[in-house]
């Protein structure tokens, strides 16, 4: 399957050279997502309104498409855009909006996974991490996080009661968020 | 409007002129220096500005606005990017203002009390405040015109950011004309005109910048 976020990247940087076609294309793609989330935030207004919601949301893409960075990602800077212009919408129209993140996990989410390196690099992550914890704690969340296993079975296994493990699962996640924050703010 | 009718409108429009923000910058800096140029070309630098820059916190008084200038205007330029993190930016403008206050304390704890704010008179004061307020309403007007350009998520920031830069830049270029070495007096008093300018800019920004 290929990747719809390199192929709109792809659409907007020929459109910004100056090819009309693949701007249509680009406007055309990207408008069902623009909809969905206007749709889904805006419950309290009528279709007729969303489309006009939509349509600004068009417009502002429009009259801002320069400063997408070509070398850059497209999502992150089109997700700004949109969100910044749907709270404008819904602010000038007399509702307040909320966006949580979850209403773009889709298209956010579509990035990382474009590179089937990725995930093994996560992988390996991951392990890296895990390694970082005492065994029992690893062992925990492999069990529980990423094989999945039911709490009981792994309770019985590991010698725990269900409520132990619930929060040693916690501590475990807590600490591997402190690892992996720490991890990161070394590559910089 | 039919949305698939905006969409073939809006692909019928020619390509938009490319986004550069160092020519953006550039327009800026030209902004900050004519003013500057026609006043010092005016009324010129202080007489003694060889031999005062032999103090080594003279120097600081051109040195941290200039610095000041030169972040905040990165930072503005940056914003003008809708993805852009606005929090990452403003901590790179944090050294010149904590130096300027670590100055304003030396400056307090070393000088006896009465030549503390001996300079502090009215005239000395209107003029310092009046003229870097002065100097700055052209490159603030350019630095907000040009962010019309971008697509800032934080107009009112943008616009403070675009006030801090023109400020901080009309203070360097009247730091060469003001004879006032104490850092009492030009910590403040530049502090103040900044701030003002800053302000101001960001209250424009709040309206100009929207999109």
């Amino acid at each position: 399957m290929t990747n719809a976020s390199d192929d709109w990247a792809g659409l907007l940087r020929a459109a910004n050279a100056g090819d009309g076609q693949a701007y249509a294309r680009f406007l055309h793609a990207v408008t069902p997502v623009v909809r969905g989330i206007v749709r889904a935030r805006g419950r309290g207004f009528g279709p007729d309104q969303h489309e006009d919601i939509v349509q600004e949301v068009l417009l502002a893409l429009h009259r801002k498409r320069h400063t997408w960075r070509e070398d850059h990602p497209l999502r992150p800077w089109l997700y700004a855009i949109v969100r910044y212009k749907v709270v404008d919408e819904f602010r000038a129209r007399g509702s307040a909006a909320h966006l949580p993140i979850e209403d773009f996990s889709e298209i956010l989410a579509a990035d990382p996974g474009a590179d089937p390196f990725a995930a093994r690099d996560a992988a390996r992550q991951t392990e890296a991490l895990l390694g970082q914890l005492d065994p029992r704690s690893a062992e925990i969340v492999r069990a529980l996080s990423l094989r999945e296993e039911a709490p009981a079975e792994v309770g019985a296994r590991l010698n725990m009661t269900e409520g132990a493990l619930r929060v040693g699962l916690h501590r475990a996640m807590k600490k591997l968020a402190a690892l992996a924050k720490g991890g990161t703010d070394e590559h910089r | 409007m039919n949305t698939d009718d905006l969409i073939a409108d809006l692909a019928a429009e020619p390509p938009p002129p490319r986004f550069r923000p160092a020519v953006l910058a550039g327009r800026i800096v030209a902004a900050v220096l004519l003013p500057v140029a026609l006043f010092l070309g005016a009324l010129g630098t202080r007489a003694d500005l060889a031999h005062a820059w032999a103090n080594p916190v003279v120097p600081l008084k051109t040195a941290l606005p200039l610095m000041l200038c030169v972040l905040a205007l990165g930072a503005l330029l940056r914003l003008a990017r809708p993805e852009a993190q606005a929090r990452a930016l403003l901590r790179g403008l944090a050294l010149p203002l904590l130096v300027a206050a670590g100055l304003w304390i030396w400056a307090f704890a070393t000088l006896p009390p009465a030549a503390r704010f001996a300079e502090l008179g009215l005239f000395s004061l209107s003029e310092c405040l009046g003229l870097i307020v002065l100097l700055a309403v052209l490159p603030a007007a350019v630095a907000l015109r040009v962010m019309r350009r971008g697509a800032p998520q934080r107009p009112m920031l943008s616009g403070a950011l675009a006030g801090l830069a023109a400020g901080a830049g009309a203070a360097t270029g009247y730091s060469l004309f003001c004879t006032q070495d104490n850092p009492l007096f030009f910590v403040t008093w530049y502090g103040v005109a900044i701030a003002v300018v800053t302000i101001a800019a960001a209250l424009v920004g709040q309206r100009l910048l929207r999109w």
